[in-house]
């Protein structure tokens, strides 16, 4: 893919900013959000679900302008063409079949009866509801639920799959297939925004990770990219050694290295380091020296870390 | 960052015709619509009357039925005053038959917060509103003007070929008539649904703002001395339409037309304010 071709395939927001009356809902966000899947994190409130329905062209930015591959949403005709939403909440016309649900939007989308038919019947395939898709979506558990609206959000095949809260109430092993859906979609080559309390899972999904605080960015990428750039808080390392109180002898050689705490069973410790490519060259001297190094492992470059420490003393000092 | 290779393609087939897309609300409403009994037999109900008028139209121009009546001239003059009642009579049954079905046709898609499905698609507000209007559009016809112009023509075909050119005003008259208040209607029983997001009571809004606006409008009048009370009542507005239309002389009380077409436009525009309000496309903002 070339550049120019890259980067037309993305979702732009261009200084965009949302109020409802006085209320932010975001302010001055400017993205530029390649495919793969990305993960929207923040509190509540802090402007997760006004920037999905930016995207998705359900809201109209008070300023700037929205995106999706140099679409905007003026152009519904191709616009939505794109983009497919889960919605947060359980959003169903009542009385319908898991089928008629997906067939009627179809319909609404602008199918033909022949084409919302068979379109249809891939939808609900796809997310594994054939037996039950003509039940009423009243009488489905929530897992299936949650895989109706996904069938329905990707029936028409957009490019683009927004998902708000994809994952709330579902239990671990729906959780665990409905991960393994996203990953596949995003492997077909579909851009996945999903919203997400549940960081552990973030890590685990996200190509990339948006986190948003009070209607404001405050930081985007890799979850590595951004905890490297959070200079205040020193990197967490954990080494597993045989001889740990001599490797920490060694580390404190380097100014970088501000603390080392040795673990309990004495067969490893924690080293908080301000320069990690540094530490990492030092460590490996003395593994060539014939200190015997276990594992190295980072211990707080991950979702979990990086919004506690950009958001987690925000809302403290809320 | 994972750079995939694109799998699949968007569905690039043929699309319906974009102005007619709102129609698929209308047809899946009308198919829930008939599941009700109790709204079938009023439907069925609301027949009764305009068969009991085409069959005095019948009679009225049957010169061998008269004759054994010993009746020498028609029994009743099939004019303007016979469609004035005829409307306000099927007017009774259209918005009974609004206030059951209108109440439900949005506020269950507000209350489960089914907007952003329906606008998360090329399809705009005013489709919405205009799909869903269409369904009470077309119930409300087959009880109003329908009829009414199938018993014009009836009345025409007894009365002979010179009635039809003389009374072509009365089959305006009628499709206007019926037309206005299946407008006054579908508005108010969509606005108070999405005002409220719970049927039940937009089924009770919808009756208290009829009966009680009278009541409100009669108090208005007694206390202070004036006539102007009566234009909260929406009945008694269309009423002094209906006269209009079908040039049926004025009460002493009645106020002019013209204050009645205001108000009823004023009505209008409150719906459709109140709607643009209501109907967002987008959730709650936690």
């Amino acid at each position: 893919m070339t550049d120019n071709a890259s980067y037309s395939r993305r979702i732009s927001f261009d200084d965009v900013s949302k109020f409802y009356g006085d209320v932010l809902g975001v302010n001055r966000v400017t993205l530029s959000i390649p495919p793969g899947i990305t993960s929207l994190v923040g509190p509540n409130g802090s402007g997760k679900t006004t920037l999905m329905n930016l995207m998705t062209g359900l809201i109209r930015p008070t300023r700037g302008s929205v995106r999706v591959f140099g679409i905007s949403s003026s152009d519904p005709e191709r616009f939505f063409r794109e983009v497919g939403y889960c919605t947060q909440f359980d959003t169903f016309p009542r009385g319908m079949t898991g089928y008629q649900f997906v067939y009627s939007f179809l319909r609404l989308y602008g199918c033909t009866a022949l084409e919302a038919d068979e379109l249809t019947w891939r939808s609900i395939e796809r997310v594994n509801l054939v037996e039950a898709a003509h039940r009423k979506i009243a009488a489905y558990s929530k897992g299936m639920r949650q895989r109706i609206k996904l069938a329905q959000a990707t029936c028409h095949g957009p490019s683009v799959l927004v998902l708000d809260e994809p994952l709330n109430g579902l239990d671990p092993l729906v959780r665990a297939e409905t991960i393994a859906l996203f990953k596949v979609l995003a492997e077909d080559g579909m851009h996945v925004i999903l919203s997400s309390h549940v960081l552990h899972e973030v890590d685990a999904i996200s190509d990339q990770v948006i986190m948003l605080s009070n209607g404001y960015v405050v930081a985007e990428g890799q979850i590595r990219s951004v905890r490297s750039e959070i200079r205040e808080h020193p990197m967490q390392i954990v080494v597993r050694c045989r001889k740990p109180a001599e490797v920490a002898a060694k580390l404190f050689e380097q100014e970088q290295v501000v603390e080392a705490r040795v673990h309990g069973d004495g067969r490893g410790l924690l080293v908080k380091t301000r320069d990690a490519d540094s530490f990492y060259r030092l460590l490996n001297k003395i593994a060539l020296n014939g200190v015997g190094i276990e594992a190295v492992a980072p211990a707080d470059d991950d979702a979990n870390s990086v919004y506690e420490y950009l958001i987690g003393s925000e809302e403290t000092a809320r | 960052m994972a750079i995939y290779k694109r799998g699949y393609r968007t569905y690039s087939g043929p699309l319906t015709r974009e102005r007619w897309r709102f129609l698929v609300l209308t047809r899946y409403a009308w198919r829930t619509i008939f599941q009700s009994r109790l709204l079938t037999a009023f439907f069925v109900f609301s027949f009764f009357y305009p068969l009991g008028a085409l069959l005095a139209i019948y009679l009225n121009g049957n010169a061998t039925i008269l004759s054994l009546l010993h009746q020498s001239s028609e029994l009743l003059v099939v004019g303007n005053k016979f469609f004035s009642v005829f409307i306000a009579v099927q007017g009774t049954f259209a918005f009974f038959i609004a206030a059951f079905i209108g109440p439900g046709l949005v506020a269950p898609d507000l209350a489960n917060g089914a907007l952003p499905l329906y606008l998360g698609r090329p399809f705009s507000r005013a489709d919405y509103v205009l799909g869903k209007m269409m369904v009470l559009f077309g119930l409300l016809s087959f009880v109003t003007w329908l009829p009414g112009l199938l018993l014009f023509a009836a009345q025409a075909g007894v009365a002979g070929h010179g009635w039809i050119w003389d009374n072509l005003w009365l089959a305006r008259a009628i499709f206007l008539g019926s037309l206005i208040w299946i407008l006054i209607l579908s508005l108010l029983a969509l606005a108070l649904s999405a005002w409220v997001k719970w049927k039940v009571a937009a089924a009770a809004l919808m009756l208290g703002i009829f009966f009680l606006g009278a009541g409100f409008g009669q108090a208005i009048n007694l206390i202070l001395r004036t006539k102007q009370g009566t234009l909260t009542d929406i009945g008694n507005l269309m009423r002094v339409v209906w006269h209009d239309l079908f040039r049926i002389e004025r009460h002493a009380f009645d106020f002019p037309p013209t204050e009645a077409w205001i108000m009823l436009i004023l009505i209008c525009c409150g719906c459709l304010a109140l709607l643009a309000k209501k109907l967002r496309p987008h959730e709650v903002v936690r």
